[in-house]
């Protein structure tokens, strides 16, 4: 297929090129931007600093602490809408009547575009009209998220759940549809019970489709923005100010380009070590199918 | 398996499936009663059923303002870059997944990467740079842009879908005297279909609930409904019952998009997950 | 599904065309000789989607058009968008708009900047100026745009006071009035003092309790978000007397130990108030913008409060949205003692003069067409109706406008208050930093709001880091 080299990389072409134009040069523009003191709003607003920008990085408590927080809340979020997303996708490839439209009510959140949700969610939880709080007061919880902390967090991760766990659960029902017989059969020869075949077969069979769904819930949880922005804005205090709205918040409020451009490239790094560790367990496991 | 144990079991199931169903649709449930509601009303109590309707709401954003305009533009926006984005991420992913091209997989793991960058930042060099090419508040500009992350997700969903397809079936056809085109047009496209069905779709609704770079690259011209959304957040208020009534309107056509590909989402989203 | 969707708009634009009758226009000829060398050119601006901002995109930039077939593109957009694409738009010379939305707090830094056009030689050239435009008989609020030499740098379309409202209904209620003298000595009045305001708040709020209805006797904007900061710099610290952010303008420093008054006494115990003090607002309270606190005032649920008066319009006169109609009057804010006599002698202030201004950016390409817009939404024979629109007064002789005087009665007196007393109450310091100060304010009021600090070191601790903030921008 030497031949055909040339015609291959004529297929890939518009594609590189066009991700070097809106991806490669703003990178490279941010990288130039890290070794800036860039700041509209001081006295010289443009200054070199060299390296200043990541050692600052390094030993700032408000970023670690955002970066904690950011990272608790992908791990719960992941950790949650996962498995959740694992047992109702199974619920779905029942054979039952009506699951089609189960499966249409499942995709709705998804349509939604993250604004509304951030204001829909705010009218839910309101302490003084929403119906979130007044159901909890009827069972004698006082719910309030301006207040506390613990609920305010729960609540970001709550609204991620419903906003996400049907993307999870369309890849794990596509997963789980496309499975081969043969191992179920010969499971069902051993004798194994539901939860041994669920553990012992569904499990490692839909094992590359569940990484690569955490892969991209992890990038994209990692990023969120507009819904907790909206509910919590970060508060209360700085209870809920991941590391993304502390980022968005160091750019277009404080409008620190450099410093930020320096935070920017430190997270894609981190994001992209992690993903590449899954990618490499990833490819492992789908040697090991 | 006994009749009992089984009705028990179906009735189990329903409860669960209901269950969801409920959570699931309460907050848009919430949001077409906040939608018929005047803003005094909104503010009133947790009633949870509405009896009046308060049609300005829905009214005076579509007639007397112009998000009729707003969504027509984000029609056109989601669509035309669900298009390009499809078309190049079919080449790109065939050629990843057929020919061992060397440093296709780094490759293709710079190309996600793309996907993994915090966005805030890069609306910086974003603005220079559309400003310059005269791609500022144009449906095309935001088109290529979404690419940008589009375009990582879509091949990282195909390669999964392609890897899936067995190789045999190229070789037969490259035997028989097929092209490459040929090969990719009457082999890989129709045994793909259900993959590019799904991609499209989920790629049409990021590209359609985009809000960061619309916002900021957009002004009059080509305005998307998301950047609309956020006009009602005002000093004086929020305007909650008109916010609630556009995405009411604008799930629409997302619900009509998803309806007509149900049946792809389904069969396609594989991942490569068959290895038989 | 897409044509009728276009067929729709159709009808609504037409309905709309034919709603166009022309406002007053006192020499129509005038403007279209000035904007014969224009015909045909585009000018865009943007500005956040106020009332104002809202009148002007709806009513005097299609009438503009008409008139002058000048075309305007004027984009009105939420506070955070407005900004980020302002602010893109003038550090990189782009030149995409022709006028901008410049608040009263971010003049300082457009000006560092150099960002703005100087509007001296424009006001200077007849041929360009209305003869009704006079710079004299704009409030005092024009003075906030002029640079050190004088020179004017906007033009204002919109000024409010942040002030006292309550509800006249309970206020007056005999009822009412006998068991608040039984239980506290005085009698029910406006407060003028904190402590009058706090014993007023907590009797409202108990009696609320009492007969098992939603009242309270106080609102605050204290979610996590900028508002909480704002509330506190321009509002509660002022009437407090600690000015300007407790930034000590001189070398710009906040803590005590370097000539601020960030840290000091009386700026922790009235910090150390506002947070005691959410006890008698609603329970959400910590949830609310301002947004909410307008909102739930609308809803007849607050008894008194201080709140951005661009809310009175609705509040006041729109039954659709508020329950309290003809039920409310304004008033100065309580002060701390000495306060008042200082803002009176002019050596301070008691609350915010907020407001916005259109100004044409350094970079613009259709200056002086921009010009004729900016004179046209700010002509003198339409202000009346633009103050019914939108609650705004920026000229003098909109005060004596019989439209105006009208929404004096039912706004409880507000204009008169914003002509007669205006002057006690200040925009935003001269801070060209004010962004960034506010992120780090945002951080520490919060943390002590949300109770997980004390309001005392809070302010230590925001002291040291806006010195530090200021040292990092070079002040």
């Amino acid at each position: 297929m030497k031949e055909n080299r040339k015609q291959v990389w004529g297929l890939i072409a518009p594609t590189l090129f066009l991700m070097i134009f809106i991806g490669v040069i703003p990178v490279i523009y941010v990288i130039y931007l890290s070794a800036f003191k860039y700041n509209v709003f001081a006295k010289i607003p443009f200054r070199y600093t060299g390296f200043n920008n990541f050692r600052k990085l390094v030993f700032d408590p408000d970023f670690l602490k955002s970066l904690r927080l950011g990272l608790t809340f992908v791990a719960l979020c992941c950790g949650i809408e996962l498995p959740l997303g694992l047992l109702i996708a199974n619920l779905l490839t029942l054979n039952f009547k009506g699951k089609g439209i189960f499966r249409t009510i499942m995709t709705l959140p998804l349509a939604m575009a993250p604004i509304s949700i951030g204001s829909i969610w705010v009218l839910i939880t309101n302490p003084d009209f929403g119906p979130l709080p007044f159901l909890f007061r009827k069972i004698g919880i006082e719910y309030n998220m301006g207040i506390n902390a613990n609920q305010a967090f729960f609540t970001t991760v709550l609204v991620d759940i419903w906003h996400w766990t049907p993307f999870v659960v369309l890849t794990f029902m596509a997963g789980l549809t496309s499975l081969p017989n043969q191992p179920y059969e010969a499971a069902l020869v051993d004798g194994a019970n539901r939860w041994q075949t669920f553990r012992y077969v569904t499990i490692p069979l839909l094992k590359p489709v569940i990484l690569t769904t955490l892969f991209i819930r992890v990038m994209d949880t990692f990023r969120v923005f507009d819904e907790v922005w909206m509910l919590t804005s970060g508060g209360p205090g700085t209870a809920t100010r991941y590391v993304s709205i502390h980022l968005v918040r160091m750019v277009l409020q404080s409008m620190e380009y450099g410093y930020s451009s320096a935070m920017s490239l430190f997270l894609l790094y981190l994001t992209i070590i992690i993903c590449f560790l899954l990618l490499t367990f990833i490819s492992s496991s789908q040697e090991a199918t | 398996m006994s009749g009992g144990k089984k009705t028990w079991r179906m009735f189990l199931v329903y409860l669960v499936c209901i269950l969801i169903a409920v959570a699931t649709l309460f907050p848009i449930y919430w949001m077409f009663v906040i939608s018929a509601r005047s803003r005094l009303e909104v503010f009133l109590g947790p009633r949870l059923i509405q009896t009046s309707f308060y049609a300005p709401n829905y009214y005076r954003p579509f007639v007397q303002d112009v998000y009729g305009r707003y969504l027509v533009n984000s029609l056109l926006i989601a669509s035309g870059n669900t298009l390009l984005v499809v078309c190049l991420a079919v080449l790109a992913t065939y050629a990843f997944s057929r020919f061992r091209v060397p440093g296709s997989n780094n490759l293709f793991f710079w190309t996600i990467t793309n996907r993994m960058a915090p966005p805030a930042v890069f609306i910086v060099p974003f603005f220079l740079m559309f400003t310059r090419l005269g791609l500022r508040d144009s449906q095309f500009g935001l088109i290529l842009l979404y690419c940008i992350f589009n375009l990582p997700f879509a091949i990282w969903l195909l390669k999964g879908m392609m890897d899936g397809i067995p190789k045999e079936l190229d070789e037969a056809a490259l035997i028989d005297g097929c092209s490459l085109w040929g090969l990719l047009w009457h082999v890989i496209i129709p045994l793909a279909k259900p993959g590019i069905m799904v991609t499209a779709i989920l790629n049409w609704i990021f590209a359609w609930n985009e809000y960061l770079f619309a916002a900021i690259l957009t002004s009059v011209r080509s305005r998307t409904i998301t950047t609309g959304l956020a006009e009602f957040v005002t000093v004086i208020g929020t305007n909650w019952g008109e916010m609630a009534a556009v995405s009411v309107v604008c799930l629409i056509p997302a619900i009509v998009f998803i309806g007509i590909a149900q049946r792809h989402i389904i069969a396609g989203l594989t991942f490569g997950a068959v290895k038989d | 599904m897409k044509k009728l969707g276009v067929a729709i708009l159709l009808v609504g634009m037409l309905v709309l065309a034919s709603s166009w009758c022309f406002a007053a226009v006192n020499n129509p000829e005038w403007w279209q000789k000035a904007a014969e060398p224009y015909k045909g050119v585009v000018i865009k601006g943007i500005s956040e989607s106020t009332p104002p901002s809202k009148a002007m995109v709806e009513v005097a930039a299609p009438e503009f058009e008409k008139l002058t077939g000048i075309k305007v593109e004027f984009e009105v957009t939420s506070w955070d968008e407005m900004y980020n694409k302002s602010i893109q738009d003038l550090q990189s010379g782009a030149g995409i708009y022709d006028f901008i939305y410049v608040e009263q707090d971010i003049i300082y830094a457009y000006l560092a900047q150099k960002w703005l056009t100087n509007l001296n030689p424009f006001i200077a050239n007849a041929n360009i100026t209305n003869p009704d435009f006079d710079v004299e008989d704009f409030t005092t609020f024009i003075n906030y745009f002029k640079d050190a030499e004088g020179n004017i740098y906007a033009i204002p379309f919109e000024a409010f006071l942040k002030a006292y409202i309550y509800r006249t209904d309970l206020f007056n209620d005999p009822e009412i009035k006998a068991a608040f003298k039984a239980k506290y000595g005085y009698d029910l009045a406006v407060p003028t003092t904190w402590e009058q305001y706090t014993d007023i708040a907590k009797f409202f709020t108990e009696y609320g309790k009492e007969k098992g209805i939603e009242l309270y006797g106080h609102v605050a904007q204290a979610k996590t978000h900028p508002c909480v900061a704002y509330e506190m710099c321009e509002t509660i610290w002022p009437a407090w007397g600690v000015y300007n952010w407790g930034i000590n303008m001189e070398n710009m420093r906040a803590s005590v130990d370097k000539g601020g008054t960030l840290n000091s006494d009386q700026a922790k115990k009235a910090f150390r108030w506002y947070v005691d003090m959410l006890q008698y607002a609603p329970p959400g309270v910590r949830t609310y913008t301002w947004d909410e606190t307008g909102a739930v005032f609308g809803a007849g649920k607050i008894a008194q409060g201080i709140i951005y008066l661009e809310n009175l319009g609705w509040i006041a006169t729109d039954a659709s949205k508020s329950a309290v109609v003809g039920k409310i009057a304004v008033a100065l804010p309580p002060t701390a003692p000495g306060v008042m006599d200082a803002a009176k002698a002019g050596k301070g202030y008691i609350g915010y003069y907020d407001g916005g201004a259109l100004g044409i950016p350094h970079s613009a390409k259709n200056k002086e067409a921009a010009w004729l817009f900016i004179q046209w939404c700010m002509r003198k024979e339409w202000q009346g109706e633009f103050a019914k629109m939108a609650t705004r007064v920026v000229r003098k002789s909109t005060f004596e406008d019989p439209l105006v005087k009208d929404l004096d009665a039912q706004t409880g007196g507000y204009f008169t208050m914003l002509k007669d007393q205006g002057y006690l109450f200040a925009g935003a310091p001269a801070l060209p930093m004010h962004r960034p100060l506010n992120e780090v304010y945002l951080k520490w009021i919060s943390k002590a709001v949300a109770g997980e600090i004390s309001p005392e070191d809070a302010l230590d601790n925001l002291a040291k880091e806006v010195d530090q903030l200021m040292e990092d921008l070079g002040y």
